[in-house]
């Protein structure tokens, strides 16, 4: 169960197929987050995950989680869509997942965090609240949906 | 205890969530490396925003991971060839000097080449000097073959002259 968390792949490293399996799924809900077009999302998912797993999975570059390294590379490549001014309302495309168990304040920020990566003074800034008080929220929201899996 | 203090901070999930600052991710770097207690915590978040993540996957179609294998192997491919490439040339170096003269390097894909607009005016400006320095050339041409023609008849008289 630990695999993923400690960067143990139970393949070769340079098996795309087992990488392709453990992460594209994951990588096209979140791209589809961001995106928001089922056809746009398909072909950002190709292009990301190719060059991916050039730069980082064959040259074994990886020095930090896989998925968070995948997630924070997907994010630097669609800054055409993560760029533009958020509206913070929550996104209709997303598969909701647990996202369901978040109030609207938590989804947005959590949202605006995890799709948009937007930094906390920006989300403070924006709904005119307290960098802490932003901050808390994303760590309640986070906590709750960790909880609902047993964590 | 202070490190539970950090770990109920926040301080991890700005991290896990890839939106904290360069002082923030030093700080988890380095606590990391101190508290096991800590390096656990920041481990089972990791995997957790995994798990969350798998629970908002979407399955790709049918046919994309051909897609990727394909243009992963077309790129081994040329890079390949581009490895195998390399140690021949570097047997002669004058054939490397050669290569570098015959080929100029083109950082696009596209054939089309975009040029300032003030070159405009050096092009006008070498096509005009290039018409004056022509006519120039046929003038100079044709006063040097009259030139000659006379100073062969001045010769011709001058001979005459001398019988």
């Amino acid at each position: 169960m630990f695999k993923a968390v400690l960067n143990i792949p139970s393949a070769e490293p340079k098996d795309i197929r087992w990488f392709y399996d453990q992460y594209a799924p994951m990588l096209l809900g979140y791209i589809n987050g961001i995106v928001q077009d089922h056809q746009k999302s398909e072909d950002q998912l190709v292009s990301i995950l190719t060059s991916f797993v050039k730069d980082v999975v064959l040259q074994e570059k990886s020095k930090l989680n896989i998925w968070l390294e995948l997630r924070q590379y997907a994010q630097s490549k669609l800054t055409l869509f993560t760029a533009k001014d958020h509206h913070l309302k929550p996104n209709q495309f997303v598969n909701q997942g647990k996202l369901d168990l978040l109030d609207d304040l938590q989804k947005q920020i959590f949202c605006a965090v995890y799709y948009h990566g937007k930094s906390i003074p920006y989300l403070a800034a924006k709904m005119d609240s307290d960098e802490n008080e932003i901050r808390n929220q994303l760590k309640l929201s986070i906590d709750k949906m960790r909880r609902v899996s047993g964590n | 205890m202070e490190i539970n203090k950090i770990i109920e901070s926040g301080l991890m999930e700005t991290y896990v969530m890839g939106i904290a600052t360069e002082e923030e991710v030093q700080k988890v770097l380095s606590l990391k490396k101190e508290f096991p207690a800590f390096k656990d915590a920041l481990e089972q978040l990791e995997y957790d925003i995994e798990v969350l993540a798998q629970s908002m996957s979407i399955e790709p179609p049918a046919g994309t991971l051909a897609k990727i294998e394909h243009e992963i192997n077309e790129i081994q491919r040329r890079n390949q060839a581009v490895q195998t490439a390399e140690p021949e040339s570097r047997h002669d170096k004058n054939d490397q000097e050669d290569k570098q003269e015959r080929y100029i390097e083109v950082e696009s894909e596209s054939n089309q080449m975009r040029v300032n607009k003030a070159w405009k005016w050096v092009f006008i400006a070498v096509f005009v000097l290039g018409k004056v320095f022509l006519a120039s050339a046929i003038y100079f041409y044709l006063e040097n073959r009259q030139a000659q023609e006379q100073i062969k008849e001045l010769k011709i008289e001058l001979k005459q002259k001398i019988r």
